[in-house]
């Protein structure tokens, strides 16, 4: 596929802003994406072994349904964080994206379909783990292979994106046109590299959830310890694992001594420094963002290199520029989505700061108070300019 | 340049790929709408029970948005991308269209869906955790963003119909197309529709309620929220069909009377299933309640989807691009440029870029499979092409007619645009012809 062509396929209405801004929130809410993604498989998979331990085990007991809930929590999150980068992804990638999804059709079909099956059997596993069933196992193993199998599935169309050169071939291979949407490739190195950060993430959890846990009188030591141990050499080892596989993945995509790979490297070195020491999560949490951030730059980084060498510059993107759209887009995301998000974050805090069978009398909490009462407001002003806009619009275009 | 920026083709067989994405639609529309229905419903509920000192309705609200977390937020938050997926599939570029016009606004209802799915996992978590002011202060912040999610989907479904007026062409202004004639009808259309469904819903949940005089009592309620539901949506279905564009006239013609006839049915079946639940509460049980579920579903939001995708025909978006992805006409606004034209000189096999080489000329020996690649091409997004296709089969349209027959009809009439719900579609003498043999190879 050469660079007109490529230029070809660009939507004729050209991106509404800014392309490196496209670019920039692309990283961001992969990243996001990605954090719960990796945090989903970390806590599905150790609740299966937990399911196992959990009736010898005091601690497991503990943990294994806080592990179903946090996986729950995560799949929600992961798709709900998922839609940003998959919209901003198609408005400077819009060939790739699109000629991706044709020549996998009938995949797409099934990623939704099987994603909806693996995350109700998996809500089947949380009740059929809470009512003490003895098929919990099994039930969360299926929820966990069908979910599994979703996350390869859109690991196929992230691999065959980049792979221009290639379209034609699995398009008509042989010049014979295949239009059934059946093509799957996956790079092993890659998937293997991604699947293996679940491991660092759920340990760097687990130390965080120690440490969360720990004001509470109402939790037993000996239990803090036991995960915070956990999460030490989850994150410890995990960490050495994902280190190798990274080196192998960007040594393969000609990235390894890219500026952007190598300050990945060194927030990898002081994460594992941080995680093994393990005196403040929180702070330990705070690098892996960074290094979070800095692999989604550098998946952005293959991506864009490839794309750039066969001659498809999304900063050549021709522009449309849409002010009253980007101007509602950043107030609401920055006026609503700080404050809301902040609005219950706080209040989840505090309520998991709560013992069991206590009230948190956010009324009383000012902060929380003063969030929540700003939520509602943003959002009543928001409505009122929403109707306003659209009113003015209207009139100016059917009275002139 | 002689090509345009057409994209792989994908078809899936007897059903045609479009119609995926209409599965996934329908079956988003139920979740997305008892969402936000439910939503206004919690409100309510929630300002009831704050009021009045009721912890049983705050039990209710935990049952219904237990179910609410399963049915809406895992089946709805799957299915809303998931259009977009099988979109994408099937209409790349009437989906780039709408990305490339509305990204900001998808990115603003991203906020607001943020917002929504922790608000709706803290309303129904922190029951019991957190003080009921603050509880009923959240359940108001989450259902501002739920309508809010409709308040900005609703536009780009909109202009999915058309425009509305012609001020996007020139303008280029996703304001324009935000907000034409159909949106604000659309948006209290579909809002009726959410009350109504938070109703029907609630009544799965009321009726399994073990204590008899609230399962009455809620009963009762859901079943005037129903209602009322119901009639703003009858209300505004009126004033929705008068704002729609001239070309779907033809297609509303062609399928009012069965409209009509079904519509007539499920208004009268579900106004007695709500009088139901108000004047005689106990009637209403679980199987009843869940099979009228599944009645909206199959008789109601089915049929309706299918007849919303055909009034836009012969679009997919924005009245500027062909459900067979060319682009009809020109929009100054976003300097984009009509194919209709270049298409008529240049032809499919020398316009699309995903075209083997050994295909680009007709020949003997190709004719026939140049010719299947055409009509799958040019047809496809409409109709399905085996002979026993499920979906508006191109063969019984043409059953029986012979290769110039057929010919014959393509020049006289897709070729000068004279079927006003089917995209203007002229091809060189040679495409047309092989799009003929094959066909009529199939329709016998």
């Amino acid at each position: 596929m050469d660079a007109a062509t490529l230029n070809l396929l660009r939507d004729p209405a050209g991106v509404p802003f800014y392309p490196v801004v496209f670019q920039a929130l692309y990283v961001l809410t992969f990243a996001l994406h990605a954090a719960f993604v990796l945090l989903a498989l970390g806590s599905m998979g150790l609740s299966l072994v937990g399911v196992g331990k959990q009736k010898r085990s005091e601690n497991w007991k503990i943990l294994t349904p806080h592990l179903i809930q946090t996986g729950k929590f995560s799949v929600s999150m992961l798709i709900l964080l998922g839609i940003a980068p998959l919209l901003f992804t198609q408005v400077i990638y819009d060939p790739n994206w699109y000629v991706t999804n044709a020549l996998s059709g009938v995949w797409v079909f099934v990623f939704v379909y099987a994603l909806i099956a693996g995350y109700l059997t998996y809500y089947w596993y949380y009740y059929a783990n809470k009512k003490g069933s003895s098929a919990s196992g099994l039930i969360g193993t299926v929820s966990f292979l069908i979910l599994l199998f979703a996350g390869i599935l859109m690991h196929n169309f992230a691999v065959e994106s980049i792979q221009p050169d290639k379209w034609m071939g699995w398009y008509a291979p042989n010049g014979m046109v295949d239009t059934s949407g059946t093509n799957f490739h996956i790079d092993v190195v890659r998937l293997a590299f991604l699947v293996s950060l679940s491991v660092p993430v759920l340990g760097i959890f687990l130390q965080n959830y120690s440490q969360f846990l720990g004001t509470r009188s109402d939790i037993a030591p000996g239990y803090l310890a036991f995960t915070k141990k956990m999460g030490t050499k989850l994150a410890v080892i995990g960490l050495i694992i994902s280190a190798v596989l990274y080196a192998l993945w960007t040594l393969q995509a000609g990235v390894l001594l890219h500026p952007l790979s190598l300050a990945t490297v060194a927030g990898v070195v002081v994460l594992l420094l941080l995680a093994m020491r393990n005196s403040n999560s929180y702070v330990t949490t705070g690098v892996l963002v960074v290094v979070a951030l800095l692999i989604s730059a550098v998946r952005e980084l293959v991506k864009y290199q490839i794309m750039a060498d066969i001659g498809y510059n999304i900063y050549d993107y021709p522009m449309n520029i849409d002010w009253p759209s980007v101007v509602m887009f950043l107030l609401t995301f920055v006026g609503f989505g700080f404050t809301g998000v902040a609005f219950i974050m706080t209040m989840a805090w505090k309520v998991g700061k709560t013992e069991n069978g206590q009230v948190f009398d956010a009324e009383n909490h000012a902060p929380t108070r003063k969030l929540a009462t700003a939520t509602l407001w943003i959002l009543v002003s928001w409505c009122v300019v929403y109707f306003g806009w659209g009113m003015m619009t209207l009139f100016k275009n059917v009275l002139t | 340049m002689e090509q345009i920026g057409l994209f792989p083709l994908f078809y899936f067989p007897e059903i045609g790929s479009a119609w995926l994405m209409g599965i996934t639609g329908t079956i988003h529309i139920l979740a997305s709408h008892t969402s936000v229905g439910a939503a206004m419903l919690f409100a309510f509920l929630a300002y009831k029970a704050y009021k009045e000192d009721r912890p049983e309705l705050y039990d209710y609200m935990k049952k219904y948005g237990m179910f609410l977390l399963i049915f809406s937020y895992v089946i709805g938050s799957i299915t809303g991308p998931g259009i977009w997926y099988t979109a994408t599939a099937a209409s790349p570029r009437g989906i780039s269209a709408l990305i490339h016009n509305f990204v900001w606004v998808w990115g603003t209802e991203w906020v607001f869906f943020i917002y929504e799915v922790l608000g709706v996992f803290a309303l129904v978590y922190f029951i019991g955790k957190i003080d009921r002011k603050t509880h009923l202060k959240l359940t108001y912040t989450f259902a501002l963003a739920s309508v809010g999610t409709l308040m900005l989907i609703i536009g780009i479904i909109s202009f999915m119909m058309w425009p509305g007026t012609d001020a996007f062409f020139q303008t280029g202004s996703a304001s324009d197309a935000f907000f034409g004639l159909n949106t604000f009808p659309h948006m209290f259309l579909r809002i009726g529709f959410m009350i109504m469904m938070s109703g029907v819903i609630g009544l799965v949940i009321s009726s399994a309620i073990d204590n008899q005089e609230l399962r009455s009592e809620l009963t009762r309620k859901m079943g005037l929220v129903s209602m009322l539901g119901g009639f703003v949506t009858m209300l505004f279905f009126m004033w929705y069909i008068s704002t729609l564009p001239e070309t779907a006239d033809a297609l509303l013609e062609m399928y009012l009377p069965d409209i009509l006839k079904t519509r007539i049915g499920l208004m009268v079946a579900f106004t007695l299933y709500f009088a139901v639940a108000v004047f005689l509460p106990r009637l209403i049980n679980r199987p009843l309640a869940g099979t009228m579920v599944v009645v909206i579903l199959i008789v109601g939001l089915w049929p309706g989807e299918k007849l919303r995708e055909s009034m836009r025909k012969p679009y997919v978006a924005g009245q500027y691009i062909y459900s067979n992805q060319i682009i009809s006409r020109d929009v100054p606004g976003k300097g984009i440029k009509g194919e209709v034209d270049k298409l008529a000189k240049v032809g499919f096999l020398k316009a699309s870029p995903w075209i083997p080489e050994r295909l680009r000329t007709i020949t003997p020996e190709n004719r026939l499979e140049v010719g299947h690649l055409l009509t799958k091409r040019a047809c496809s997004n409409c109709h399905s092409l085996e002979k026993e296709g499920k979906f508006r089969p191109l063969m019984a349209k043409v059953a029986g007619w012979d290769a110039e027959t057929i010919k014959t009809f393509m020049k006289s009439s897709l070729a000068t645009g004279a079927i006003p719900y089917m995209p203007k579609i002229a091809l060189p003498d040679e495409e047309f012809g092989a799009m003929a043999a094959w066909i009529a190879t199939q329709n016998h």
